[in-house]
């Protein structure tokens, strides 16, 4: 064993996993080979790292919607959907990120863009070894995801208000694009004198008004009609 | 802390209650008399219809010379000279002017616009014979056009000798004389036909109903009730630079309006104010207002009016009471305006039901 590296062995060693026999010989091992000492001080190290972070965040407004679903079942008495975490309720499944991510697998129908919501989660990378320490979140964005939060809570249709007025401004800019004037219209000047003689002679008057500028003067007791 | 038994509470409103409920039952009993209840047919027998189609037909048949005397809502009378002969037309001539007479020509399409008018009378207004009279110290039978509402609506004189229709009233619905015209100086001689003279005669395209409903579908406004005491009786149709212009003719069988029709717009120089001393049906009308509150009319009881909306200019020319004309141009697509929310309800109205 003096002559060979730890190996696997090694990340077990770490983890305290060999047994007492395999543990003495290890420890001996790494008294004499300086890169298994080596490669076991980082091993540690990351180790400790990834324990010092800290648990992954869901998105608030995700939150907001399950407090929603969760408030809305106890008032019902039975919620029109499934239960999102199984029979158990929320809290009593597996912890989030841990299984299938939120949004479908990439490719999946209904999947949101084709990435899971997870991976969108500030936080919920796993940390580069060696770079810099993540953030749970961004101040500002964590601000704004409160502000919203806040004020949409108190009101359960506050979303659905918000969307309606959405479509109402839709439907009022298309009215409003659908009344306007069809540049193709062409201008007209009603001939008053010519409707008038028309008018006349349905109702058997004479016209009112002057005639008609354009109206020819000729011969009476012709059948033919006055050209217009 | 109250005594009050909780489950009496209901008992004693109760009586409010039953109050509310009169009122809601009374104020729909009241709302159920509809204002125009009296805005259907007439019905009964038309015993009169025979003395009016027999003054139609000597109309068609007797030439004579009279003086038409024409009276508006405000009794001033407008004269002029006519002439009838039976087979060439009706000739219009000023009294005491050397103005050109007009001459309406006689013409198949007016004969049967008569006939049309009249069937219009007979199923608006029950026609009434109401028996002999005088009128200018002539012997004269009487006819009325009685409304459902048993007001008269409108009254045709026949003189008893030539069997021609010397006089009629139109009256509105507030009884008043609102357009007169009777027959004086009546001479059965065949009269002057003028040697110059300015001529009309009916468009000469006459729209059938296939022609008005292709119309009708390319979104011209061609109803064939206005209201429903006007209905269309004649629609004919000709072309000014190659567009055409639609003239609608609506009657009760008392009254005609005309409604021309042309798709455009009007433009932003046009003169709203019509020129011929018309004034304002209302009182201190000074112009066409933006909406239908001012229709302008004349001194004969003639009325004018125009506008623009849903991209045809319409135009209006009644020769009718006030309030049939006003019902008649109310009937029609509302003015547009200029502003943001007259657009948006014109989109809405050209997207229909979404």
């Amino acid at each position: 064993m003096s002559s060979e590296h730890l190996g696997e062995r090694l990340s077990a060693l770490v983890d305290g996993e060999l047994g007492p026999d395999e543990h003495e010989r290890a420890l001996i091992h790494l008294a004499k080979c300086e890169p298994c000492r080596f490669e076991a001080d980082m091993t540690r190290r990351l180790k400790r790292r990834l324990h010092g972070l800290d648990e992954p965040e869901p998105d608030l407004d995700f939150m907001g919607r399950l407090s929603a679903l969760d408030g809305r079942s106890e008032r019902d008495g039975q919620s029109p959907f499934p239960p999102p975490f199984g029979d158990g309720g929320f809290g009593a499944g597996p912890p989030l990120g841990s299984s299938r991510p939120l949004g479908g697998f990439p490719g999946y129908p209904g999947g949101l863009g084709g990435g899971p919501i997870a991976a969108d989660v500030p936080g919920t990378a796993p940390p580069a070894p060696g770079g810099p320490q993540p953030t749970a979140e961004e101040p500002g964005e964590r601000s704004r995801s409160e502000f919203l939060a806040q004020l949409l809570t108190p009101f359960p249709g506050g979303r659905y208000a918000i969307a309606g007025a959405a479509v109402v401004t839709a439907l009022l800019g298309t009215a409003f694009v659908a009344g306007g004037e069809a540049e193709d219209t062409p201008v007209v000047e009603p001939r008053l004198a010519d409707f008038a003689v028309e008018h006349a002679v349905t109702s058997r008057h004479a016209p009112v008004g002057a005639p008609p500028a354009d109206q020819e003067t000729r011969p009476a007791g012709g059948a033919e009609q006055t050209s217009r | 802390m109250s005594t009050e038994d909780p489950s009496s509470r209901p008992r004693r409103s109760a009586p409010v209650v039953l109050l509310v409920v009169t009122v809601l039952c009374v104020l729909l009993l009241a709302s159920a008399t509809h204002p125009g209840a009296n805005q259907v047919p007439a019905e009964g027998a038309d015993d009169g219809m025979t003395v009016l189609r027999s003054a139609a037909e000597a109309e068609g048949e007797t030439h004579y010379a009279a003086v038409r005397r024409v009276t508006g809502p405000d009794g001033r009378p407008a004269s002029l000279r006519v002439a009838n002969h039976p087979d060439r037309g009706i000739v219009f001539a000023p009294v005491a002017s050397e103005d050109e007479p007009f001459v309406v020509e006689a013409s198949q399409a007016l004969e049967s616009l008569d006939d049309r008018l009249l069937e219009m009378l007979r199923d608006t207004y029950r026609v009434v014979d109401a028996g002999r009279t005088e009128i200018d110290g002539r012997p004269a039978r009487l006819v009325e056009a009685v409304r459902a509402d048993g007001t008269v609506a409108g009254r045709f004189w026949v003189d008893t000798g030539s069997g021609l229709l010397v006089g009629r009233t139109a009256y509105g619905r507030d009884g008043g004389a609102a357009l007169s015209m009777n027959l004086t100086d009546l001479e059965m001689v065949e009269g002057e036909w003028p040697e110059r003279a300015s001529t009309g005669q009916p468009w000469g395209e006459a729209l059938d109903a296939r022609e008005r409903e292709d119309l009708r579908s390319e979104g011209w406004e061609l109803r064939e009730h206005l209201t429903w005491d006007l209905r269309l009786v004649d629609a004919r149709s000709t072309r000014y630079e190659g567009r055409k212009v639609v003239h609608a003719v609506y009657s009760d069988g008392l009254a005609q309006i005309s409604l021309f029709l042309q798709r455009g717009k009007l433009g932003t120089d046009h003169s709203s104010i019509p020129s011929g001393g018309y004034v304002g049906t209302e009182q201190g009308g000074t112009g066409i207002s933006p909406g239908h509150d001012t229709l302008f009319g004349d001194d004969v009881g003639q009325y004018r009016t125009m506008w623009q909306a849903d991209g045809f200019v319409f135009t209006v020319l009644a020769d009718a009471p006030a309030d049939l004309a006003t019902s008649a141009v109310t009937a029609l697509p509302s003015p547009e305006g200029p502003g943001f929310w007259d657009r948006v309800e014109r989109g809405l109205d050209r997207m229909g039901p979404l």
